[in-house]
């Protein structure tokens, strides 16, 4: 826990107004006050996030651990790297790679033109992007779904513009999963993107211009390292969150695209196996904290190439 | 990017481009709103001719999706409860006073939004079901607490940090206590954001998923654990309408959200979608003012 605590915290915690000076004896007075009044309102929070999300997470490790009989084992976590179940970890982690790289270049193209926009477009282009956000990730799954059937409004579009080989199988297969995902994640891609985007100095490239860099150079040396700190983050993100995710590879995978989400829930629903459900749940805990690590270390090294592109 | 003012070919392209993007985004949805009032549900689309049938299909006798409908809406609501309690304090915690730890508490609020659903649900049942709570709302309400209060606290902490903290001394000046001070001057202020909150903290519940499906029995089960029982087990064509139903509410929300910023002046230009920043992963400048 103590870890994505330290991965997640904001870096510079602002610092609190320093008590004014002469008065040193009132200020240490307000400033315990100030303290009690933090502690008093933090309390509830801490305390149901104790209750309710950490000692859940703790108790999950502490079955994960145990064996049929009681007693310790890591019998759980040697199960979870083997044959079918490794085979499935694998997957998570190929169709999480497919989905959040896809999901990154499609949200570069579109986070870059809508930060081009006149303020009023760009606007209701974001619309199109968040609104979905909001509507249940079950609702559009299903969306897809009937786009993507064999009758569906894709393949009938292809099979009329006697695209050769139409109907193409787009669902059931790991092309209507990563569709399916990457339409999930994108939203979360294109707004890290566009944050960034927006946030970048024009007159950097207009300087690299002026200096008779060609469109390529400036794109290559000073607007991509511009945005580095972004395309790390959204890449991680969306790759840390596809891979616990379950409702898509669900409904619009078949037997090969089984993913870490759908194994834990068929071992609690249909097998009764909660020790195995438990290091299962363990493992993708561990992924996704290794991934906020890597997060950590790629975004000083954004950082540093942000600055070499600032600098030249 | 004026600099990089490309070919028209290079402008077309992108502009194509990202249309169907856009497309990509919407087209899910709009498919599922006309299904809805389309004859066949399943078949062709556009539907070659309409009807109501699916939507009234839903209070037929013997439908499951009103009970499932009353106790998303029921679990929803005490989850908007629960979160804007404790989002409310944790963001005067974090933003109005001094706080021993203040990183750890911070990430310790935003942390379930990273860690997998899954895991967080299999925790909650192991919790839930030796209390034998299992089905039981409240317990389903606890758990999507856990999902919706640090969107909720990060929501209010930027609504704090947005009133004008003199107007409070001011107040305590005059000899308002704590309590009259935050009743009178603090609440009214936060309006706007504690709505936002509220809203934001009821479509986090409505559609969850995961936690509903672990701590729910036989008999209580969520519209979304029952729309995906549906999808993956049985045809039933009238779920259609609940999933455009489903779209109808968030949008509804949504624009909620969007009349009480407007009414209230604030946050005229980011922001809709709160997880962003909160994520703690903050995307360079956005974040950093």
């Amino acid at each position: 826990m103590t870890m994505a605590a330290t991965a997640l915290a904001p870096t510079p915690a602002p610092a609190a107004p320093t008590p004014a000076p002469g008065k040193r004896g009132l200020g240490r007075a307000l400033s315990e006050r100030r303290t009690r009044f933090g502690l008093l309102n933090a309390t509830p929070v801490v305390v149901y996030l104790l209750i309710l999300f950490v000692y859940p997470i703790f108790s999950t490790l502490m079955l994960s651990l145990k064996g049929e009989e009681g007693g310790f084992t890591l019998h759980w976590y040697t199960d979870a790297f083997q044959g079918a179940n490794l085979e499935i970890l694998l997957t998570t982690l190929r169709i999480s790679a497919e989905t959040s790289l896809l999901a990154l270049v499609v949200g570069f193209v579109l986070a870059s033109a809508i930060s081009r926009l006149k303020p009023l477009w760009a606007g209701l282009a974001m619309l199109v992007v968040v609104v979905p956000h909001f509507i249940s990730a079950l609702v559009r799954t299903y969306g897809w779904i009937i786009l993507l059937g064999d009758n569906g409004v894709v393949n009938n579009a292809l099979t009329d513009m006697h695209v050769p080989g139409a109907p193409v199988q787009l669902l059931y297969n790991e092309i209507g999963v990563v569709i399916g995902t990457t339409a999930v994640m994108l939203p979360y891609t294109v707004l890290l993107l566009y944050a960034v985007m927006r946030g970048i100095d024009r007159r950097l490239l207009a300087a690299a211009a002026s200096m008779g860099a060609g469109r390529i150079t400036i794109f290559r040396r000073v607007y991509v390292p511009l945005v580095a700190p972004g395309l790390v983050n959204a890449g991680v993100l969306s790759f840390i969150l596809c891979l616990g995710y379950y409702l898509t590879p669900a409904l619009m995978g078949g037997e090969k695209q089984t993913m870490v989400a759908s194994l834990i829930d068929e071992q609690v629903m249909k097998q009764n196996q909660w020790n195995g459900a438990s290091a299962l749940g363990i493992i993708l805990l561990l992924l996704t904290f290794a991934g906020l690590l890597l997060l950590r270390l790629l975004k000083s090294a954004a950082e540093a190439l942000r600055n070499r592109g600032t600098a030249s | 990017m004026i600099e990089l003012r490309s070919t028209l070919a290079g402008r077309i392209t992108l502009a194509v481009l990202s249309t169907l993007i856009l497309l990509f985004l919407a087209l899910p949805i709009i498919v599922i709103v006309v299904t809805s009032f389309g004859k066949d549900a399943f078949g062709s689309f556009p539907p070659e001719a309409w009807t109501l049938g699916w939507y009234r299909q839903l209070f037929a006798d013997g439908s499951k999706w009103p009970a499932a409908l009353s106790l998303s809406a029921l679990v929803a609501a005490m989850t908007t409860v629960f979160s804007l309690v404790l989002g409310m304090t944790a963001a005067t915690a974090l933003v109005r006073s001094e706080l021993p730890l203040r990183s750890a508490v911070y990430g310790l609020v935003l942390a379930p939004l990273v860690i997998p659903q899954v895991v967080i649900a299999l925790g909650l049942f192991l919790l839930f079901e030796p209390a034998m709570m299992l089905g039981s709302p409240i317990a389903i309400a606890l758990g999507h607490t856990v999902l919706a209060s640090p969107i909720a606290v990060m929501i209010l902490m930027a609504t704090l940090k947005g009133i004008d903290e003199r107007l409070e001394d001011a107040a305590a000046s005059m000899g308002a206590s704590r309590l009259t001070v935050w009743r009178r001057i603090t609440l009214p202020l936060a309006m706007p954001g504690l709505v936002a909150a509220g809203i934001f903290s009821f479509i986090t519940s409505f559609d969850e998923f995961f936690v509903s499906q672990f701590l729910s029995s036989v008999d209580t089960v969520t519209l979304p654990v029952q729309v995906f029982n549906v999808l993956q087990y049985n045809v039933d064509p009238s779920v259609t309408a609940v999933s455009a139903i489903l779209i109808a509410v968030a949008v509804v929300a949504l624009a909620l959200v969007g009349v009480v910023r407007k009414l209230s002046g604030s946050g005229k230009q980011d922001g809709l979608l709160p997880t962003e920043p909160g994520l703690g992963l903050p995307a360079g400048s956005e974040t950093a003012s």
